[in-house]
């Protein structure tokens, strides 16, 4: 029973976070399946995220001024690692990916960051406050072209892809409503935005590096003419807009999908979805019914999915992302609290595997799910978690490995596989891949549990099919 | 005594932005060469092989005018990768901790390699990132040991002479110490960055006096990073987590702080006679805008909206003159202000 309950747990926070250690799932356990879940919903009442920022500002200095986008990838991988908020972190990655942002146009990574940061804050709550911070936010708007919006010279960007991408999807909306739907927020600008303009066009960093950007309403450019919008009719600004988004099914449906795909199980890509039924439709029913009853709260409809039948059966149905893969075999393995001159390689590795962080590669954000896999991504990913795993001075791999060790010196290479499955899950592996290991385990230098044996073993797993999955 | 009477107005900046050659790229510290020359250290991260060149000492006067740099990112003889502070000897010769590479390396006064000394560890004489240097009044170099939270002194070619204190927030305790200085009458400064407070020292490392306390109340501090004194012994403490230069008077009692009231450098001007459409918008721009909600109440992120601000203040140093230099290294520049 209480290996069970280890390994839900286990898959609860592969989900919710980007996996846990040994040590970490045993604090679950005390706690509980729902209390669990409980304190992932409510990051505000944990210590903040990381225990001292300010080690980082300080040894990465770069990290502190965040002018270059290296810098910021490092920052957020440096974050993902050692929050102690997982769900925060990992529910604000899953706005970056659906709101996505990029640093290629903006030339400005810190405002990307700065985005991040509003998702902490914004990303549990109602999907309705969510997308108004979204309308206001200055990356957003530099990124869709809405500080062009003007009152005699309509831009269409955001007003289209806040409907087609960030909310109800196509199919739902009339090329009329987008014209409506822009027109509302003309005038959502940013500060100085000539100036930032003329400074992003050319990458200017001079004098003195970027300036941040900031939001700006300007009445005197806002069309607050009538507008014909989903059926309705008023003088309707960006939020009124927002409000009548956020009533409709259409939306429900939408952001449920986006979470079950994100954290239940791999959905065909959101182009597709305009004619491909989800996979499970009742799940996502679930889902809508959990939107409409708590007024669009996210916190609401994350409680409902991570509580359901459905997810706690959907283990290692995912592939991981890149993210996902480079942060848990770190966090797995150790050894990153501290900063150190390597910690770059990090944010370059899950780049090389596919996921530019900061900078996804449109504003359909990253394709998810089997497309992370090529043969090239796989190469990087094997090699990164084999690598890991290769020190055994790492404190997560010494723990694993003084771990199995307690459990005897004369260990069968049964029961070695078997421990070192629990302990890196626990996981499940297919016949065929379990009977390399126990090849592998029977053949290994060192007898028994010594630790290059078990170290070997390992490195054996993290290189399975079975470790890309979450 | 309180210094009632002391004054300081802005007087100009010195630096930009620049990958290599004319201009800054990260600079943490700032040290007085002969003749006016001022070497300035520049950490430049992040570390890929691309940026590693950017990495330096650069070498020019406080009139702007540019004389070359010296070093580079690496691992050789004469690199370094995260070099923390610069020091120059009584011969001429500079000095820059190094606290990824753990060591002290010295170049001679224009920038050719010398020699370099340092193992890491934490028996007597080895330190693990070597961060604040200066030299003591009889010439010997002291380190802010940082990890090992101690001050350790060295004789210049390395050996180790002795060292005081301790991880702990009691007198003469340290958690992370950064920079160190030394004052007109060999009374030794340490500013215990994750202490939030600066203590004072004997010349021998016998504990005189704690400044401050963790907060942003006038006299006291958020991560202290570095720490001069003038000729009448008052102190400049650059205050790194508040974004702000603190004044206190010899004996530890607030006199005034400075927010930063930077104008363009002589190099930036240049750079916007070549880019006249940014300068242009510039001049149409409000440079003091409203801060955003995400910045409300955070001095950094109020620095990162507003350029005349201080960002990453590392160092602050006076010269003989009595002007007051602020590094600033998210700004990529100097801030120098003029005794009144």
């Amino acid at each position: 029973m209480q290996n069970q309950d280890i390994a839900l747990l286990s898959h609860l926070m592969r989900r919710a976070g980007f996996g846990a250690t040994p040590d970490e799932l045993e604090r679950y356990a005390e706690m509980g399946y729902e209390s669990t879940v409980e304190e992932l919903l409510h990051p505000e009442n944990m210590p903040p995220a990381l225990e001292d920022e300010d080690l980082i500002r300080r040894y990465h200095v770069d990290e502190n001024g965040l002018l270059i986008v290296d810098s910021c990838q490092t920052y957020l991988v440096y974050r993902m690692i050692n929050t102690r908020r997982p769900l925060e972190e990992k529910l604000a990655l899953f706005w970056h990916g659906i709101f996505a942002t990029g640093y290629t146009k903006l030339n400005q990574p810190k405002a990307i960051l700065n985005q991040i940061e509003m998702f902490r804050r914004y990303g549990f709550g109602r999907f309705r406050d969510l997308l108004v911070e979204l309308s206001r936010d200055p990356a957003m708007i530099f990124w869709l072209d809405n500080k062009d919006n003007h009152k005699d010279a309509v831009n269409e960007n955001y007003g289209r892809e806040i409907l087609e991408l960030f909310s109800m999807g196509v199919g739902n909306y009339t090329e009329d409503d987008v014209r409506q739907c822009s027109r509302a927020f003309t005038g959502w600008t940013i500060r100085n935005a000539a100036h930032h303009t003329v400074r992003t066009a050319q990458d200017s960093v001079w004098p003195y590096g970027r300036l941040d950007w900031q939001y700006e309403y300007r009445p005197d450019d806002h069309d607050e003419g009538e507008k014909l919008f989903l059926g309705r009719q008023g003088a309707f600004d960006g939020e009124d807009v927002i409000d009548i988004i956020c009533e409709e099914p259409a939306t429900a449906r939408f952001i449920s999908r986006h979470l079950y795909n994100y954290f239940v199980a791999d959905e065909p890509q959101v182009p597709a979805w305009e004619t491909v039924p989800p996979r499970d439709p009742a799940a996502i029913d679930t889902l809508v019914d959990s939107y409409f009853e708590s007024g669009g709260d996210i916190r609401a409809m994350l409680r409902t999915l991570f509580n359901s039948d459905f997810f706690k059966s959907a283990r290692f149905a995912k592939v991981k992302s890149p993210a996902e893969m480079v942060v848990g075999a770190a966090r797995q393995s150790g050894g990153f609290a501290f900063p150190e001159v390597e910690d770059i390689q990090l944010a370059l590795e899950t780049g090389n595997m596919g996921q530019l962080l900061v900078d996804p590669p449109s504003v359909e954000g990253w394709h998810t799910g089997p497309e992370w896999v090529t043969t090239a991504s796989l190469v990087n990913r094997v090699n990164f978690a084999v690598k890991q795993f290769a020190d055994e001075t790492k404190p997560g791999v010494r723990s694993i490995i003084e771990r199995v060790q307690a459990r005897g010196p004369d260990q069968t290479p049964e029961q070695l596989v078997e421990g070192c499955l629990e302990l890196m899950g626990p996981m499940d592996v297919s016949p065929s891949t379990r009977e390399e290991l126990l090849a592998h385990a029977a053949d290994a230098n060192g007898g028994g549990a010594s630790a290059e044996r078990v170290k070997e073993l390992l490195q054996l797993i993290v290189a399975t099919r079975e470790y890309q999955m979450a | 005594m309180v210094t009632t009477d002391l004054q300081y107005s802005y007087s100009h900046t010195i630096g930009m932005y620049a990958l290599q050659g004319r201009g800054f790229n990260n600079p943490v510290d700032l040290a007085f060469g002969k003749d006016g020359l001022l070497y300035v250290l520049n950490r430049a991260g992040p570390e890929v092989s691309a940026r590693l060149p950017y990495k330096r000492v650069t070498m020019c006067t406080v009139d702007e005018d540019y004389l070359g740099e010296f070093s580079s990112g690496g691992v050789e003889d004469g690199q370094m990768m995260w070099p923390s502070s610069i020091a120059i000897d009584r011969d001429g010769n500079v000095y820059v901790s190094d606290e990824a590479l753990q060591r002290i390396t010295i170049f001679d006064s224009r920038g050719r390699y010398l020699d370099k000394w340092g193992t890491r560890g934490r028996a007597d004489g080895e330190f693990n990132r070597p961060s604040g240097i200066v030299f003591d009044a009889d010439g010997n170099l002291l380190v802010t040991d940082s990890l090992n939270c101690r001050v350790q002194r060295y004789t210049r070619d390395g050996s180790f002479l002795e060292s005081w204190g301790r991880p702990g927030r009691a007198a003469g305790e340290f958690n992370l110490p950064w920079g160190i200085h030394v004052d007109a009458e060999g009374g030794v400064l340490v500013a215990d960055w994750r202490n939030d407070r600066v203590q004072r020292f004997d010349a021998g490392g016998s504990h005189v006096a704690t400044y401050g306390a963790p907060g942003d109340a006038d006299g006291w501090f958020n991560r202290p990073a570095g720490v001069g004194t003038d000729a009448d012994g008052n102190l400049y403490v650059a205050d790194w987590g508040n974004e702000r230069v603190q004044v206190l008077d010899p004996d530890g009692g607030f006199l005034f702080k400075l927010r930063g009231e930077s104008g363009i450098s002589k190099w930036g001007y240049e750079y916007f006679e070549a880019n006249t459409e940014e300068l242009r918008e510039r001049q149409n721009s409000n440079m003091e805008p409203e801060v955003g909600p995400l910045a409300r109440g955070s001095s950094r992120e109020e620095s990162a909206n507003i350029e005349k601000l201080f960002w990453g203040p590392t160092a602050v140093k006076v010269d003989e003159e009595g002007r007051l230099f602020v590094v600033e290294s998210c700004r990529f520049r100097i801030q120098i202000y003029q005794r009144a």
